[in-house]
């Protein structure tokens, strides 16, 4: 049956306003900046951007990879979980053998091999990804306790690991380095490489991208094991930060991580989003979280208004779709 | 409840229904232009037409599907409006499509009473008497089935059986069937048409939409043939023979032909194919040359599709060797295939082939990405340059390279998808049904496309259900029934007429 | 005429089912532990499972229910600490247990009606809208509680008797409730349309919608009973703890969701059974017992349970592709 033609949107490039999503997230970071300060110029203080932005490096870290998946239409719960066990795992290694550089690449390489074990669940054992990655969640949950019952503190005090977090390169913390390095990285990777394209093209249509001669299945391998690593990575700041190896840690981290992407203009079925759309989608929560002390109002608001926050955007997301099928 | 069942509709004096002056427009395409239809009760109205002659368009008005945009349906002496499928059921018109409309975790009982559960007193599921009046149902139509299995595990011929019996308990007066035979046995056929009979006897329009002339010589009490949108004729079937059918169906000559030059001074196919098998393709074996045209005809479910799929990777075989250019399709993956240099172009675009969410340049670039990447960066202004190439080339109309490709028209997304193929540099290439969807203007440019890619020394392989298309383009025709070659011809030698027959064997 | 299914296809009806091989893990792992441990299989410790299993049966039920429609509710962890609240602090202040049950499960319903109302009217993905409804609400209940937990001050016998009452000195009464529960929606998913409804919306939303079934309103009242079911729950749990506890019921939602594809219900929806949930309850329920039994660390049950889903997911993958 002949398709009917889709008029003509009337808007000068309506893919244009897609890509402007960014651009929406962009000005109501503003706002809300605006905002917060007039209510309390604390907020530009260098201390409270820089405590805001150390808070996004972890979320930003696990994020990117987060988006990468999302955009080839999986998901991986069990990021909080990893990341605690991959601090401990980072914090043990650093203890026995007195070097902060081999507990890193432990922690580091944990991540990694608990993203291949997530990605062959998918990709062989073709067990969807939410419950898949909710079943390793448990298991990492319950494992990282095996490993260890109490939380495992830096023994020998070495200054090495503490560095990874409190450390400066200049003005700028470490952690937050660390986050833009990567965070640029993975940009870089998503935006101008064969592989970025490929991502998309593999979360878009998945059997498309087969008969154009791509392999979903390793793709998607690869995304898994990236997320686990930069999981892994963030876990290691983590502990760096909290100087031990806490198996309780990451409690829900992954929802915000997720939280953070989606509101950042992915979609969970695949296909769409953008690395920017995450970071602003990082930073907006971050912003309000910070906003919310400051202003001195409760500090359990920092679980609400995520919340609110991320059904509308998703909603908002649903209005824009209709509004251009019109 | 088996009351109601008792009596079942008794023959009623005059037409059962009356379609009269109908029209329907769809942008850029007339589908229906003043169509008349008229169904007796307990006779078999036969529908036909090639593809595009406008007989699902018809059939879909009836059902509630489309609204049309001229014309009237009248049952009895009273003007109906089918605004909704729920509207059709309800004035007695049911509608058994190819795509079967049943929960397929229900079983078939369920599935029969499904708009409304009979329950007893405490308002529980009445199950005993929902199975009891389901095989009653069943015994009527004369066919035996297990009401307490699972739709989802029957076959397709019995599933459509449990369609039909919807029909009854719905009190249908009219029962329209859109091409049912395309997946049946014809052990199953005649079981079909057993059933119809059966319905004829209780008084029930049927209305027969096939393309299979022989089906409608056993079962058909009346032909309609309908052609670019209009009825041609309606004859008693009596008044017609085979000829005279395809005549009324095929019409206008085909004298479009593409003054190609046909240079096939190669010597060795570029594709060969040897004994390929899979569950449903038996022992397929042909050859395609650089800068020719072979042409695949069949009728819905000759097996065209599973065999593009095949020979490019795409589906696994159990048996037989594919071979491209001298190289052989091993392992048997898309990987390797589109490395050797062969590609398709899918039936269903928007569920195999196209990424709706993203843009033109994204969609067109897609196999060939690699050849603008270097150590792994992508060449963006290469990739775009070699895209609006193609853009200007194929004439694709689009506000820009960044649209995205879900809101371009059937036949400029099609242009985007061979741009897609055509950017990687293929030696074969495969299409089906390169035309579905398409408004008439485009046909002829994607016609174009084709015949100049041949031109250009590309070995083309075309699966399509319309003549002009096959008949115009083709080099040589094979023809497909039932999994089979059954005969593969030069475009000077085939007739129409042959080709029907062949498809029909 | 149709025939009666011979005793031969009900027995290859019986072996695919998903059901049977349930039960016959549900005895393989009774029998396992029974063997390794003496006080396993005494009726004290049967009794006391169950009990332990009543809440994820509950919410199960409900969830079972919404996955059954197509689509998910992850909000039922915090709806369950969340309704201890207004059932607590309306008791401690009147002294009346049913009014403060009431307020409970008006609060439940009211989370519901949100959920329902943006995930099938508005069209919002239902993991979004109960993702954000699960922030939401277990921020508002730390921002209500600052973070503590209210004890009951009443003390009331029959609070204290919702959970740890006891039928004939054996049976618990939240496991009776549970039975009572999980039986009367077995029910109407058998034989009332509505029931019927729900797997059609799940199934094969298209033909559902031809059928004439609002399939926005089946979906819409699926979330009301998850959400009262979840309360139901939520008030079982406060009784036992004898307060409400602001850090009540989380991460509960993960583990009711893995109970429920265990029992064989479809993420994709119109495929399972609640009778299927609840034995995937009771398996992982009595995996977890039988864990404590050999002393071994609670983190082992955590282990088990997740591979054990990843096991009988693939190898229902597995069937699924070879069929």
């Amino acid at each position: 049956m002949p398709d009917t033609v889709q008029p003509a949107m009337g808007t000068p490039t309506r893919a244009g306003l897609r890509a402007n999503g960014p651009a929406v997230l962009f000005v109501l970071l503003a706002i809300l900046c605006l905002a917060i300060s007039l209510g309390s110029p604390r907020f530009y203080a260098a201390e409270n951007i820089a405590g805001i932005l150390r808070q996004c490096a972890l979320v930003l870290i696990i994020g990117s990879g987060m988006t990468f998946l999302l955009i080839a239409a999986e998901v991986d719960l069990s990021v909080g979980a990893a990341l605690a066990f991959a601090g401990v795992v980072a914090m043990d290694v650093t203890n026995q053998t007195g070097s902060a550089l081999l507990g890193a690449l432990a922690g580091i390489l944990f991540g990694g091999f608990v993203g291949l074990v997530n990605g062959i669940i998918v990709t062989r054992l073709k067990v969807k990804s939410l419950i898949a990655t909710i079943a390793t969640m448990m298991v990492l949950q319950g494992s990282v306790f095996l490993y260890s019952r109490q939380a495992i503190q830096n023994r020998d005090q070495l200054p090495a690991f503490s560095a990874i977090s409190t450390g400066y390169l200049g003005p700028v913390p470490m952690p937050v380095l660390i986050a833009a390095v990567t965070f640029a990285c993975a940009y870089v990777v998503l935006r101008h490489t064969l592989f970025g394209r490929y991502i998309y093209a593999v979360g878009a249509n998945p059997r498309a991208a087969r008969l154009s001669g791509l392999d979903p299945d390793r793709l998607k391998l690869f995304l898994f094991i990236i997320t686990g690593l930069l999981t892994g990575l963030s876990g290691l700041v983590l502990a760096s930060l909290m100087n031990a190896g806490q198996p309780t840690a990451g409690r829900g981290f992954e929802l915000t991580v997720i939280a953070a992407v989606i509101l950042g203009g992915t979609s969970l079925k695949g296909g769409r989003g953008t690395l920017l759309g995450t970071l602003l989608g990082v930073l907006i929560l971050q912003v309000i979280n910070n906003g919310i002390i400051i202003l001195g109002w409760d500090q359990e608001l920092q679980l609400v208004v995520p919340g609110f926050v991320i059904v509308l955007a998703a909603y908002l997301d649903i209005v824009r779709r209709r509004a251009d099928v019109r | 409840m088996s009351a109601e069942f008792a009596q079942m509709a008794s023959p009623a004096a005059g037409p059962a229904l009356e379609m009269t002056g109908i029209s329907k427009r769809f942008p850029g395409v007339t589908a229906l232009e003043k169509v008349d239809l008229t169904l007796a009760p307990g006779k078999v109205h036969a529908l036909m037409g090639e593809n595009g002659a406008g007989k699902s368009t018809l059939i879909k008005i009836l059902a509630g599907v489309y609204r049309k945009d001229a014309g009237s349906i009248c049952i009895g002496d009273a003007e109906i409006d089918v605004r909704t499928p729920r509207d059709a059921l309800r004035l007695g018109i049911k509608v058994v499509f190819q795509e079967i409309a049943l929960i397929s975790e229900f079983t078939v009982a369920e599935n029969i009473f499904l708009e409304s559960y009979p329950t007893n007193r405490l308002g529980s599921i009445d199950w005993h008497g929902i199975h009891r009046d389901a095989a009653a149902l069943f015994a009527r139509i004369g066919f035996d089935v297990d009401v307490a299995a699972k739709v989802g595990d029957l076959p397709l011929s019995q599933q459509q059986m449990v369609e039909i019996a919807r029909a009854l308990a719905h009190r249908a007066k009219i029962v329209v069937m859109d091409e049912p035979t395309s997946s049946l046995t014809p052990r199953e056929v005649e079981l079909l048409f057993k059933v119809i009979r059966r319905l004829t006897d209780l008084g029930i329009a049927v209305l027969y939409v096939t393309h299979k002339l022989e089906e409608v010589f056993e079962i058909a009490d009346t032909v309609t043939v309908l052609r670019d949108g209009r009825r041609i004729s309606t004859k008693p079937i009596g008044e017609h023979t085979e000829d005279s059918l395809i005549q009324d169906m095929i019409g206008r000559r085909i004298d479009t032909l593409f003054p190609r030059s046909r240079n096939k001074a190669e010597s060795a196919p570029v594709l060969a194919v040897e004994g390929l098998s899979t569950a449903r393709l038996r022992g397929i074996s042909f050859e395609v040359r650089a800068g020719e045209i072979l042409g695949f005809f069949g009728l819905m479910g000759a097996g065209r599709t599973e065999l593009a799929k095949a020979i490019v990777g795409f589906d696994p075989i159990h048996a037989g060797r594919i071979v491209i250019d001298g190289k052989p399709l091993s392992p048997h993956d898309t990987r390797t295939g589109v490395g050797l240099g062969i590609g398709l172009l899918t039936e269903d675009r928007k569920a195999d082939s196209l990424m709706l969410e993203l843009s033109v340049s994204h969609n067109a670039s897609l196999a060939a990405l690699g050849e603008f990447t270097n150590a792994g960066f992508v060449n963006e202004s290469r990739e775009r340059g070699a895209v609006q190439g193609f853009v200007d080339r194929f004439r694709i109309k689009t506000p820009s390279l960044d649209q995205e490709v879900e809101y371009l028209s059937g036949g400029n997304q099609q242009k985007v998808l061979l741009a897609r193929w055509l950017m990687r540099g293929l030696k074969v290439i495969v299409v089906d049904e390169p035309t579905r969807g398409i408004d008439v203007g485009a046909k002829s440019e994607i016609f174009a496309v084709l015949d100049r890619l041949a031109g250009d020394g590309l070995a083309v392989v075309m699966m399509t259900s319309e003549m002009p298309e096959l008949l115009g383009l083709s080099d040589r025709i094979a023809v497909m029934a039932e999994g089979r070659i059954t005969t593969i011809v030069n475009r000077s030698e085939a007739t129409q007429e042959a080709l029907l027959n062949a498809a029909i064997a | 005429m149709p025939q009666s299914p011979s005793l031969s296809a009900m027995a290859k009806a019986l072996s695919r089912s998903n059901e049977a091989v349930l039960l016959l893990c549900l005895a393989l792992v009774i029998a396992f532990f029974s063997l390794a441990s003496s006080s396993f299989l005494t009726i004290l410790n049967i009794a006391n499972v169950f009990g332990q299993a009543s809440l994820a049966v509950i919410a199960g039920v409900g969830v079972g229910i919404v996955v059954l429609a197509g689509e998910i509710d992850i909000s039922i962890g915090s709806i369950v600490g969340a309704v201890g609240v207004p059932l607590v602090v309306i008791m401690n202040k009147g002294g009346s247990l049913e009014l403060g049950i009431a307020a409970a499960l008006a609060l439940a319903l009211m989370i519901g009606l949100v959920n329902g109302y943006l995930s099938a009217y508005l069209g919002i993905n239902s993991l979004i809208v109960t993702l954000g409804s699960m922030f939401v609400v277990r921020g508002f209940l730390y921002l209500y509680t600052a973070q503590r937990v209210i004890p009951d001050e009443q003390g009331l016998e029959s609070f204290y008797q919702i959970d740890n009452g006891r039928l004939w000195a054996t049976v618990p009464y939240p496991a009776l409730m549970a039975f009572a529960l999980l039986i009367s929606f077995m029910y109407v998913m058998r034989c009332r349309p509505f029931g019927r409804h729900i797997y059609a919306v799940g199934g094969n939303p298209d033909v559902a919608r031809l059928a004439g079934f609002d399939v926005k309103a089946v979906k819409f009242v699926c979330f009301i009973i998850s959400a009262l079911l979840a309360g139901v729950a939520g008030i079982l749990l406060s009784s036992r703890l004898g307060s409400a506890v602001h850090v009540a019921g989380l991460g509960f939602e993960f583990q009711v969701v893995a109970a429920v594809v265990l029992g064989g219900v479809s993420l994709a929806g119109g495929v399972g059974s609640l009778f299927g949930v609840a034995l995937g309850v009771l398996i992982l329920s009595f995996l977890s017992n039988g864990f404590g039994m050999l002393n071994l660390a609670t983190e082992w049950q955590l282990v088990v349970t997740g591979i054990v889903i990843i096991a009988t997911v693939a190898l229902d993958e597995f069937k699924r592709r070879r069929s």
